[in-house]
């Protein structure tokens, strides 16, 4: 059986060595397909991996710890209780944890109304550890005017710039923030504008507003308490395993309904979405073309067959199962695709990596639309291409599984080949 | 010899062999219909994202007070603090012949309480029988009905209505600043609850019976802050927008006119960039069809040599064999056209009238603030079919040529003595 495998194998060779110039043009297709294949999903995956960070550092993180009710109700009274918080920060310094964390920050994040003169703003009022949250958001680097907060602050604040005009503030000037505190009472608060930044993102320029936390515990009565304890991880692909072990650290307290842990997908479902559209519309692209060089193998293949059709018959005379005959036709189209596939992956990994490796500049096409956000994320014209041992390894199983598509029709119809009409010489 | 009896070959070589014809032909209608449907479904994607943000709570045009914008500011009425007779300014606008829907609104910021909780929101007054013919969000209601002037009603977002914990028929304390530098407040009771699917705007608003709030911060009657308007086509949103701003600054009101373009110009300028990826996507799908043209042109001339060089030998002028191979790649171009058209237009016929919901896949998406639900609806671009078309023929051709020189280099002495 062994020896007769690696005759098969070598018949299979053989032909496709024996139509040099059309085995060279469809592995070309599947080589150019291949490199693409790598190519867009990297920088897919690239673009996607900073739209999630940039989300994640304007929301709770790759993972967040909460108060389950709190999502829902995004009350006050739904904070993380003292000793929850405590034991969650502890578990991001776990030594199974701590290596994939980037950043971690303790938050007080409520809706409140900031006043002036000028009118009223809904606000959503974001209590931070300044020196914690200069690491983990990215506000502090986008200061268009003032300065970000410090942890001496009292009574500061560092709001978004549409907030700021429309409630026509400059530094220094002071409004009033209200919201309901701890013991159920509406709450009000001076604080003085010490910055301004633009996040690009309407949705947070016009509402968010930072203060430092001790400000928010004597205004709230909420001591140090904070709604969410989150951390920016080192990659998203990261989020699954921390996400578990911290929910196995943290068992008591969810099992207690006191916390709970989430990813970032659950806690921006909407962030989610624009990675699941992008990627949907990428992986139809990719359907498009592989089926269109799909063709190009069957049709390759099958020619071959056709002319080989006494070659076939005399094979099967000389005593070759209908199955073997198959089974050489199927060697033939794999090897075909799988091996030039395997090279346009290589090939496109090595291309995207030496030519975009540091990060492929789209400024130039999106010039128009600069600014561009999604899903509460602003999208970077820089993709840096991203690489994942299971992304490749996706890729290769996809060829492959063309591959096998492709050659099997081929190798039905060399293996029904009728023996006796086959070898009839009709020449 | 005329041109005719080299395109009757070209085009019988066809079928010779149908299988391998129409497996090159399937490759390229494929790629037809890959080029027309996702051009489509990205201008179904545009168009979605357009649409919404123009007429699910916004207007495609918008008047303000020439203050107005950026700062939003309660003060800046249209008309100044004097306010306008603004009816009469509907009145002058539904008149323009584009436009379908316009509607007065003033808005404010204020606390909203259910007593349990609050929450800070913004409140916007609206003329309910009006704003339904502008806009979508609040026809149809998740539940309840539209509030009714003079009775302290109002309509919250689902989001704002599970934050505050309140359902139909529930009362809720308003407090807001208002323009006389008062604090006021009121009991509502929720009339209804809408629902955009823009998270934020649905956590944050309250609707209310323009009179109600303008009675609440103590705005005068005449004072509102924005008129929207919605127009038949949002293409001409901006044409329309500069005939409204001509009628109405001739009475020498200081008001702007923006259309959707200029309030929302990323968008704008998203669609462009879809547009420019269109090409790059053709040119893609079409070089690796390319390749499977190639292949069977090559294997199809091949075959052929002997014949090509029995051609030569009785006088055939090369260029006519080329001639031949090209006319029968353009014949396979002519034959993979009409199978993409075949398995195209019923397909994007059925995306079209009755889009395929993607929601097992993903959820609602913003871009730039705009909702996109998941579905699979697609726009109407006739010129990619056009274009798909050209690119389709094109790549046949191209693909042909370097077969066809071959075939006419056929050295015909040599390839007719050696078998």
């Amino acid at each position: 059986m062994n020896m007769s495998a690696r005759v098969l194998v070598v018949l299979a060779l053989r032909n496709l060595r024996r139509q040099l110039r059309r085995t060279a043009l469809t592995a070309s297709a599947m080589i150019v397909g291949g490199a693409l294949l790598v190519f867009s999903l990297a920088v897919g995956d690239g673009g996607h991996e900073q739209w999630i960070d940039s989300g994640v550092r304007l929301g709770t993180g790759h993972v967040t710890v909460e108060h389950p009710g709190y999502r829902v109700s995004r009350r006050i009274d739904d904070r993380l209780p003292a000793d929850v918080r405590r034991l969650a920060e502890q578990a991001f310094a776990a030594p199974d944890i701590a290596p994939y964390v980037v950043a971690s920050s303790a938050k007080l994040s409520l809706n409140g109304l900031a006043s002036s003169a000028a009118g009223s703003r809904p606000a959503r009022i974001v209590a931070v550890d300044p020196v914690a949250e200069a690491g983990f958001g990215m506000l502090d680097d986008q200061v268009v005017a003032g300065r970000y907060l410090e942890p001496a602050d009292r009574l500061a604040a560092y709001v978004g710039a549409a907030l700021v005009d429309s409630l026509e503030l400059r530094i220094g000037s002071r409004f009033v923030v209200q919201a309901q505190d701890a013991h159920r009472e509406i709450a009000g608060q001076l604080l003085r504008v010490v910055g301004v930044f633009r996040s690009g993102l309407p949705e947070v320029d016009q509402t968010v507003l930072q203060i430092p936390r001790d400000t928010a515990g004597e205004w709230l009565g909420s001591a140090r308490d904070v709604t969410n304890v989150g951390a920016v991880l080192s990659a998203s692909a990261a989020t699954a395993g921390v996400r578990g072990r911290l929910e196995r650290i943290l068992a008591e307290p969810v099992a207690r309904g006191d916390a709970r842990v989430m990813g970032w997908r659950e806690s921006d479902p909407a962030l989610a979405a624009a990675v699941a559209v992008d990627d949907f519309g990428n992986y139809l692209v990719q359907a498009f073309l592989f089926t269109i060089i799909a063709f190009g193998v069957v049709n390759t293949v099958l020619m071959s067959v056709m002319h080989r059709h006494r070659e076939f018959g005399v094979l099967q005379a000389l005593g070759l199962t209908p199955r073997q005959t198959g089974a050489i036709v199927l060697v033939e189209g794999l090897t075909l695709s799988a091996v030039s596939g395997l090279i346009g992956v290589g090939l496109g990994l090595t291309l995207t990596w030496w030519l975009f490796g540091d990060g492929l500049d789209l400024s130039g096409m999106m010039d128009e639309a600069n600014g561009l956000t999604v899903s509460g994320a602003v999208v970077d014209p820089v993709v840096v291409p991203l690489f994942s041992v299971r992304r490749i390894a996706e890729c290769a199983l996809f060829i492959l599984g063309v591959g096998v598509a492709a050659s099997i029709y081929p190798a039905l119809r060399a293996a029904r080949i009728d023996v006796t009409e086959a070898m009839k010489f009709d020449r | 010899m005329r041109g005719s009896p080299w395109r009757r070959i070209g085009w019988r070589n066809l079928g010779r062999n149908p299988k391998r014809t129409a497996l090159t032909a399937l490759g390229l209608a494929v790629g037809y219909f890959a080029v027309v449907f996702m051009v489509g479904w990205s201008e179904g994607i545009v168009a979605e994202l357009i649409e919404n943000s123009t007429s699910l709570v916004s207007g495609q045009i918008e008047i303000h007070h020439a203050e107005y914008r950026p700062e939003r500011s309660l003060y800046d009425t249209i008309g100044g603090r004097a306010g306008a007779d603004f009816e009469a300014l509907l009145r002058a606008i539904d008149a323009d012949r584009a436009v379908t829907a316009s509607a007065p609104r003033a808005y404010a910021g204020g606390l909203i309480s259910s007593g349990e909780a609050t929450s800070a929101g913004m409140l916007l007054g609206v003329d309910p029988a009006r704003e339904v013919r502008l806009t979508r969000f609040l026809d149809p209601l998740v539940a309840g009905v539209l509030p009714a002037a003079g009775r302290n009603e109002l309509v919250v977002g689902d989001e704002l209505a599970r934050q505050l914990a309140v359902g139909v028929g529930d009362e809720l304390v308003v407090v807001a600043s208002g323009a006389d530098g008062s604090m006021a407040n009121d009991l509502y009771a929720v009339a209804g609850i809408y629902r955009t699917g823009l998270v934020e705007f649905d956590a944050s608003t309250a609707v209310m019976p323009l009179t109600d709030l303008q009675t609440l911060v103590v705005l005068g009657p005449d004072r509102i802050h924005e008129i929207a308007v919605a127009t038949a086509d949002p293409s001409t949103a901006a044409a329309t927008a500069a005939r409204l701003s001509a009628t109405l600054d001739a009475d020498g009101r200081a008001v702007t006119v923006a259309p959707w373009t200029e309030l929302n110009p990323v968008l704008r300028e998203y669609a462009a960039l879809a547009d420019s990826v269109y090409l790059v996507f053709i040119a893609i799908i079409f070089a690796v069809a390319s390749f499977g043209v190639a292949n069977t042109m090559l294997m199809a001339t091949f075959e052929r040599r002997r014949e090509f060089a029995v051609m030569l030998a009785l006088g055939a002028a090369p260029r006519s064999i080329v001639g031949i191979v090209l006319y029968e790649a353009l014949a396979i171009g002519a034959i993979s056209v009409a199978a993409g058209a075949a398995i195209t237009v019923p397909l994007m016929a059925w995306f079209h009238v009755a889009p395929p919901g993607l929601g097992w896949l993903y959820g609602d998406v913003t871009i730039y603030g705009a909702l996109l639900t998941p579905s699979l609806r697609v726009g109407h671009n006739v010129p990619v079919w056009t274009w798909a078309t050209v690119g389709l023929v094109l790549t046949a051709l191209a693909a042909a040529f370097y077969p066809a020189l071959r075939a006419a280099r056929t050295p015909p002495a040599d390839t007719l003595s050696g078998i």
